[in-house]
């Protein structure tokens, strides 16, 4: 099994503010990695660095594509995406003033449409775009959604949205997904059915993630394996039921 | 007394709209749509402008073999010879507007792409600012470069349809051509928002990080949206130029930009007829005011000022009880959504 | 030396007391409002016709009285501006880019009604007030130190700045008012905690600020041999580039801001004159120079786009066969 995403001893520092402090951890292909910890510990700091918000001030971070291995940190936050990388938010960053059907038109890579030598010669994108539609509008029939389709995206329910952050990514051939606490502010039968959902995924389409969640009971049913970060270091990893009966994560979790 | 010349109003006012509108619809294109806060329209007017004046003026005297160092173009006898040269040859002159056009719509939209980065990092109040100031500083410039006639400007630019004796016909074919123009910007702004890219455009108007995170190149796409939307704005300058036959510093007055932001706020941001609704009624308020002022007799104040008062307190009174403006933003249409639309109506819920 | 080298030092401190009176309110506005406020430019301009106005039509020559009334009056202004404009679209949620342009909007409209007046006043005076001259009060003093002579402008000037940092000192620090509106910058919950309403906070914040401009305005009156409607529109470049120095948020970087902008403005450009002979005139593109480097390298709070977007080349991507 070969290695999706490798973070390796990985420092990011704010000032005096060690907000990473040296983490190494890897994501396998078609793995479903949870990633734990207390408010503060750098989880979201990780992923800003994967996916180039921030430049590591030591470490690197590499993806591997049916291309070969890529170093990734450094990279801005369009090329991490186009290297086959999606991220979601804590609070859902849809499009507000677009539609569902048009959120998911959006990310597609290399649409001609979007060229600016191509935009004022509607024949040579019309067909892509056609094309592209019909995939939206069979992703949104699959995920039960096809009703909302021409809603404006501010319109969708919170657990909706979360879903559609998601699909948006199924729009292209990325294999990485770092979701940012799903099952945030949805209610636990939602949750269930979101992660559900994740794990069709990875089974179906051999899609590979990295997960923060707070949650932890739902996390631990899904998950195969789990990194615990406190501190910004990496405090404990393991299958999900070692974990979260190792007293160092159980005091660093009621500690704070 | 009422020799109220209703066709000179009607023209003037329009070939006046018909400018005013490209600076609107680009305008809404850049702030409207793509949400980059563009309050330095007029730099790319007046560079338009002053281009296809120079251009002009210049190349009219030397063609017709004068010597420009001796006798420049914003010297007195330049003009006097413009005068006469100008109107001669009608291929010189529809040739050369053509050529000015051309090279208007270029040095504006390379002026516009240049100064999307400088600008990128930092939030639009503060981008607002600076760009307002850029068209104080291009006035300041402007006013000591001999070359361009420092504070007199450039005058008696040739219009290209300055050959034809009768005056109202000339006015008239000058109106075709700005509206021609106009229809030309239109068309292609319009193209642009309903595709793919104009739905990226959106998107970075909604939350451009997360446009970044979805792949999209965004300093290119703003980059690319203000060479487009400066280098039209450059041709409205243009326009002018030959319209009003000179060009001067004061032309970089912020009342340009201001009045551009007020036709697309009244008119509805992000819709682009709105833009030509906002242009239509802030000139047409503009041009009525200055005809009915002294009807009315009202000689203690300036009607200017009437005017600016007017317009000023529009855009608050509008801003205050319809910020979107007289017409709603309207969906992106493309091929492919007009057809999704029809089958997911069907089978959807 | 260069000619003139002294009165030129006395004008780099004059225009530096100028630009701190016109900024530092600007700074303390911001930072408490979050409005990018145009019409600070019509409080310089109504400041100093305020003083025109009672000197020309009613013949007061005293600052301390043109003072008060510009204080007053511009202060409610600002006040006004805020209950009619400000708060309704920030209430609604408008972005500052909105809240901006209304700004622009009242500025216009605030320029143009000054002219009116200039109109009518002078159709029953038959004097002009489109370029007034300059006013000497008879109620501040002017000194000479050695050779050096200091105007009414300079002394007026000084005095007042001392004053106004003054008291904008022990109000912001030792009062809770001042306390608490120094707290709305930061943390508006914990201006909450002191009691005192916010809209009254930002309302007196308007007040002050518009008023210590307005003086700025009248003082500007006994130094400026010409004084017309566009004075404040003038000065709004350097005005806002100094507050953009302090950030919009340290007034003690706006006080130094005011320093180096008065500085390049008279002594920086004498000496591009003396030596490169660029025109005097020339002055706002220092100005303009400071304020691009300024957003460039030092953005104001909350100025920061946010866009995660780095331009310069990180190392290219090594495909290596690892694992």
């Amino acid at each position: 099994m070969s290695t999706v995403l490798e973070v390796r001893d990985v420092a990011k520092y704010f000032g005096g503010i060690r907000a990473l402090d040296g983490i190494t951890l890897s994501v396998p292909e078609k793995g479903l990695i949870g990633l734990i910890g207390p408010n503060g510990s750098g989880k979201t700091t990780l992923f800003n660095v994967v996916t180039g918000f921030y430049v590591p001030d030591r470490g690197s971070v590499w993806f591997r594509d049916s291309g070969g291995t890529w170093r990734i940190d450094g990279l801005n936050p369009n090329e991490v995406f186009r290297k086959g990388i999606v991220r979601t938010f804590q609070t859902p960053r849809l499009f507000k003033s677009l539609t569902v059907l048009e959120n998911l038109l959006l990310t597609p890579i290399g649409q001609k449409g979007e060229d600016i030598t191509r935009v004022f010669y509607e024949k040579t994108w019309r067909d892509q775009e056609l094309e592209l539609a019909r995939k939206a509008v069979k992703l949104l029939k699959t995920f039960n959604m096809l009703q909302y389709a021409n809603l404006m995206a501010s319109e969708l329910s919170v657990a909706h949205m979360k879903m559609l952050e998601t699909m948006r990514g199924l729009m292209t051939p990325a294999t990485l997904y770092l979701l940012d606490e799903p099952a945030a502010g949805v209610d636990y039968p939602q949750a269930r059915e979101l992660f559900s959902y994740v794990k069709r995924l990875r089974n179906e389409q051999g899609l590979s993630f990295l997960i923060i969640e707070h949650r932890i009971e739902i996390l631990m049913e899904f998950v195969d394996y789990v990194y615990v970060l406190h501190n910004g270091r990496l405090l404990c990893e393991g299958k999900p039921q070692e974990v979260v009966s190792d007293p160092r994560v159980i005091e660093a979790y009621i500690g704070v | 007394m009422f020799g109220f010349d209703i066709v000179g109003f009607m023209i003037s006012w329009l070939t006046l709209f018909g400018i005013y509108s490209i600076l609107a619809i680009t305008l809404n294109v850049e702030s409207g749509i793509s949400g980059i806060t563009n309050f330095g329209k007029v730099v790319f007017y007046g560079i338009g402008a002053y281009v296809s004046a120079m251009l002009t003026t210049y190349l009219i005297l030397m063609l017709n073999g004068v010597n420009v160092s001796e006798i420049p173009p914003y010297n007195i006898n330049g003009v006097i010879l413009l005068g006469e040269l100008g109107n001669k040859n009608p291929a010189l002159n529809i040739g050369l507007f053509l050529l000015a056009i051309i090279l208007s719509f270029i040095v504006a939209g390379a002026i516009g792409y240049l100064l999307t980065y400088p600008i990128l990092r930092v939030g639009p109040e503060f981008v607002g600012f600076t760009l307002l100031s850029s068209g104080e500083l291009t006035r300041i410039f402007l006013l000591h470069y001999e070359p361009v006639g420092a504070s007199k400007g450039l005058m008696g630019i040739p219009n290209p349809f300055g050959w034809i004796p009768d005056s109202r016909i000339r006015q008239i074919l000058y109106l075709m051509l700005v509206l021609g123009f106009l229809a030309l910007t239109f068309i292609t702004m319009k193209k642009l928002v309903n595709s793919p890219l104009g739905r990226t455009l959106k998107a970075v108007r909604d939350d451009e990080t997360a446009a970044l995170c979805m792949g999209k190149h965004v300093p290119k796409i703003k980059a690319t949206v203000l060479f487009i939307g400066s280098g039209f704005s450059g041709i409205a300058g243009a326009l002018l130029s030959y319209y009003f036959t000179s060009v001067n510093p004061n032309m970089f007055a912020p009342s340009v930009t201001f009045n551009a932001w007020a036709m697309i706020i009244l008119g509805g941001f992000g819709n682009l007829v709105g833009s030509l609704l906002g242009a239509a009624i802030i000139t047409l308020v503009d041009r009525a005011l200055t005809f009915i002022i002294p009807l009315l007799g009202i000689t203690v104040i300036s009607p200017d000022y009437l005017r600016w008062l007017i317009v000023g307190l529009l855009l608050v009174i509008v801003l205050l009880v319809n910020p979107r403006g007289l017409l709603p933003e309207k969906p992106i249409e493309t091929p492919a959504s007009k057809e999704m639309k029809r089958e997911t109506g069907e089978e959807g819920g | 030396m260069i000619p003139g080298f002294v009165q030129t030092l006395i004008n780099f401190v004059q225009y530096a007391f100028f630009y701190m009176i016109f900024s530092l309110p600007l700074t303390l506005s911001y930072r408490t409002t979050k409005v990018i406020n145009f019409v600070h430019a019509n409080f310089i301009t109504y400041g100093a016709y305020i003083a025109i106005f009672l000197n020309g039509i009613v013949g007061n020559t005293s600052m301390v009285f043109a003072s008060l009334s510009a204080f007053l009056i511009v202060g409610s202004i600002a006040v006004l501006n805020n209950l009619l404009v400000f708060a309704p679209l920030q209430k609604r949620g408008s972005s500052p880019a909105m809240v901006m342009i209304s700004s622009m909007g009242l500025w216009i409209a605030y320029k143009y009604i000054l002219y009116m007046l200039t109109d009518i006043v002078h159709f029953y005076t038959y004097k002009n007030f489109v370029s007034y001259g300059r006013i000497t009060y008879s109620d501040i003093p002017s000194l000479s130190i050695g050779e050096v002579n200091l105007s009414q402008a300079f002394v007026a000037g000084m005095f007042t700045v001392v004053v106004i940092v003054l008291i904008l000192y022990l109000i912001l620090e030792k009062t809770r008012m001042g306390r608490a509106i120094r707290a709305i910058a930061d943390n508006a919950m914990l201006a909450e905690v002191s009691g005192i309403p916010r809209s009254l906070l930002i309302n007196l914040t308007w007040f002050i600020c518009g008023g210590i401009v307005a003086i700025g305005g009248v003082v500007w009156t006994s130094f400026s041999g010409a004084v017309t409607p566009e004075v404040g529109d003038s000065m709004i470049l350097q005005v806002f580039t100094t507050g953009f120095i302090g950030g919009l948020v340290s007034l003690l970087r706006t006080g130094a801001g005011a320093l180096l902008i008065a500085f390049m403005e008279n002594i920086g450009i004498a000496l591009l004159n003396a030596y490169l002979g660029i025109p005097v005139s020339f002055r706002p593109f220092l100005t303009f120079v400071t304020l691009i480097t300024t957003l460039i390298l030092f953005p104001p709070l909350g100025a920061g786009g946010g866009l995660p977007y780095r331009f310069l080349k990180r190392r290219s991507e090594k495909c290596s066969d690892s694992t």
